[in-house]
């Protein structure tokens, strides 16, 4: 752990959709260094990306609620500031790629007047500049003919050519933090391993801190420094890369780690965690979790706290470490 | 650009072929004969006949077509049956005064619904979003001619600050003239808003939830940026069309309020041809009308290349 202030610094973040009884986002603490890779993973409908949107100050005009929490980012707080501020940090010191290069980009405009956009709005520069500009990005994000493709329009470029636009786009202005909400999923395998190698280099180069949403344990073991396992809203497990993947401490995380296949262990059947994800509408009072986890006993029925069981590694689990428990026996059976 | 509006116009020709066929068939199908109207209260049998070897209503339907088509196309649309003028002198008169209320109605009714509908969209669910559809709907509701009547007691009666009716040609004193035509613009244009706005409004509401609105406001992009350039621009291609087709609906006149207003424009010219059966002018309008029907429809291609640049690709 460091001693200075992190670069993000998120404290029981925690929304909820306006009127709803209980919160999508339950709690959810984490922080972020300069120049971190923090994975969130969790399955589709934790939480994970409306915490991103959350701190993008994005929720606005959607029925959410930000319902408590603080996000310290450069002695501001992100959850409580006015739109003015937010608006002025977007795209200039915090940047977000999305999952859809489908659709993230205006199909009306073209591409180096996107990018030349980012940078006029946040820096007093010439519309030349910031064509300029644009055309550096392009390059750095290695897309071949970059001068010709400034003038084209979105539906001229791929996928993963339009992914690379996005990327461009949001580190146009240097941003200290990137948010990319599964920057990999709509692409083919070959592209999600080009793109993910362009965003380690362009992280590493130009020092941004990123916030990496996920559902892929792949993504996360080659891009992170720190992980956030989320399930149900809340973050159930976090660590440094290696704690989680050597180490993983809540079932629900070892049920993700199993769920994995791996070319060791060829010849084993793939497991998969029994059950759904609880509904929104049915959350269970204590451990989330609990109704799917094969150790659940009585003590679960009450919301079990993050807590360190070393530095920097922190679960959400009664029956942490998990080396002492015993699964139960009824489960065995169901299993 | 040049090359795609050059083949458009190539597609259009067999449409006005077709036009033209229904246009002069219309005559036959029409009950009434105008050589009755024409020859008086005496219906003098040798007048009759000599009337119908005049006008050529004793060939053969197909060669009167012909011989009408083949005139028209060079410009000869035939003479009133009711005032012996020549037809293309009578809509060049008109036409004029028609395209100038029109133009002006649209231009009231884009600067109001385009505006009303992009912020009750934005305003969704607000106390703007409610006034803007209610004043939508009474647009839509008054009459024409009530509204008409109404303004001209309130401002031309009682303030005085237009006149009540008559016109001045654009070319003579353009104040003027603009002045004379504020009111029945107005009048035309405000029905016309409410349809913009409405047709704006749902264009808005669903780009608003796309994608690349998100990412505009990622980029901390100001919000009149995020509306106008990201959002409007792409709302607009379902509004163009409608608005062709209203300005079109306009070109071919705007019977009540050209009434009220006494303007001499389109409107009053088809009512009293069609009265009259004066099948010439009938002819000739329906004709125009439908061509500039399918001007517009041109346009409205035109511009969807301009705001959709995939579709200038193709």
């Amino acid at each position: 752990m460091t001693a200075s202030k992190p670069l993000l610094d998120v404290r029981g973040l925690s929304i909820r959709v306006a009127g709803a009884a209980r919160p999508l986002v339950d709690d959810v603490s984490f922080s972020l260094d300069a120049g971190e890779t923090l994975c969130i993973v969790g399955e589709s409908g934790c939480g994970k990306s409306l915490t991103a949107l959350a701190l993008m100050g994005l929720l606005e005009g959607t029925p959410l609620r930000i319902d408590g929490g603080t996000a310290e980012f450069q002695e501001t707080d992100l959850l409580s500031a006015p739109q003015a501020t937010l608006r002025a940090l977007r795209g200039d010191r915090i940047a977000m790629i999305f999952q859809e290069p489908m659709t993230s980009l205006n199909p009306a405009l073209k591409i180096g007047d996107q990018i030349a956009e980012a940078v006029c709005e946040h820096r007093d520069v010439s519309r030349e500049a910031g064509r300029a500009r644009a055309l550096e990005m392009l390059k750095r994000v290695r897309i071949p003919a970059a001068e010709s493709r400034l003038d084209e329009y979105p539906y001229q470029l791929s996928g993963g050519m339009r992914q690379r636009v996005m990327i461009a786009m949001a580190l146009a202005n240097d941003p200290a933090l990137l948010i990319a909400d599964e920057p990999t999923t709509a692409l083919d395998v070959t592209i999600q391993a080009q793109i993910l190698d362009l965003m380690r280099n362009l992280g590493r180069e130009t020092g941004a801190a990123q916030i990496m949403i996920t559902h892929d344990l792949g993504v996360v073991a080659e891009m992170a420094d720190k992980v956030a396992v989320m399930y149900a809203g809340r973050i159930v497990e976090a660590g440094t890369v290696t704690q989680i993947f050597d180490d993983p401490q809540h079932p629900y995380t070892l049920g993700l780690m199993s769920s994995m296949p791996s070319l060791a262990g060829r010849s084993e059947r793939l497991v998969t965690i029994p059950g759904t994800v609880p509904s929104p509408l049915d959350m269970p009072v204590g451990c989330r979790f609990a109704p799917r986890c094969p150790f659940a006993d009585a003590a679960c029925e009450a919301p079990p706290q993050l807590v360190d069981l070393e530095a920097g590694h922190r679960v959400a689990c009664w029956h942490a470490p998990i080396e002492q428990a015993e699964p139960t026996p009824a489960w065995r059976e169901t299993a | 650009m040049l090359a795609f509006l050059a083949r458009r116009v190539f597609i259009a020709i067999p449409t006005v072929i077709l036009i033209s066929l229904f246009v002069f068939s219309l005559q036959h199908l029409l009950p009434g004969d105008p050589i009755l109207v024409m020859a008086g209260e005496e219906r003098d049998p040798e007048v009759i006949a000599a009337l119908r070897e005049k006008y050529r209503l004793n060939d053969p339907i197909p060669v009167q077509y012909l011989a009408w088509a083949g005139n028209a196309l060079q410009g000869d649309l035939g003479i009133s049956l009711r005032t012996q003028q020549p037809v293309l002198e009578l809509i060049a008169e008109k036409l004029p005064v028609t395209i100038q209320l029109a133009v002006m109605a649209l231009a009231i009714a884009i600067l109001i619904g385009i505006p009303a509908g992009v912020l009750s969209a934005y305003k969704k669910g607000t106390w703007i979003d409610w006034v803007a559809n209610i004043t939508a709907l009474s647009g839509l509701s008054v009459p024409n001619f009530w509204l008409g009547i109404m303004l001209i007691l309130l401002v031309s009666v009682k303030l005085g600050w237009l006149p009540a009716s008559g016109y001045m040609p654009l070319s003579e004193d353009p104040l003027q003239s603009i002045r004379t035509m504020l009111m029945p613009a107005f009048v035309l244009g405000t029905a016309i808003a409410a349809t913009l706005m409405r047709h704006t409004r749902s264009a808005m509401l669903s780009v608003l939830k796309s994608d690349y609105v998100r990412t505009a406001r990622a980029k901390g992009l100001r919000e009149s940026v995020v509306l106008i350039k990201h959002a409007l621009r792409n709302a607009l291609v379902p509004v163009v069309t409608v608005i062709t087709l209203l300005f079109g609906e306009l070109l071919a006149g705007a019977v009540l309020t050209e009434q009220i207003f006494t303007i001499p424009g389109f409107g009053k010219l088809v009512v009293d041809a069609v009265f009259n059966r004066d099948y010439a002018v009938v002819q000739a309008i329906v004709l125009c009308t439908g061509i500039a029907f399918i001007l517009m429809n041109i346009l409205a291609d035109a511009a969807y290349r301009v705001l959709n640049p995939r579709m200038s690709e193709q």
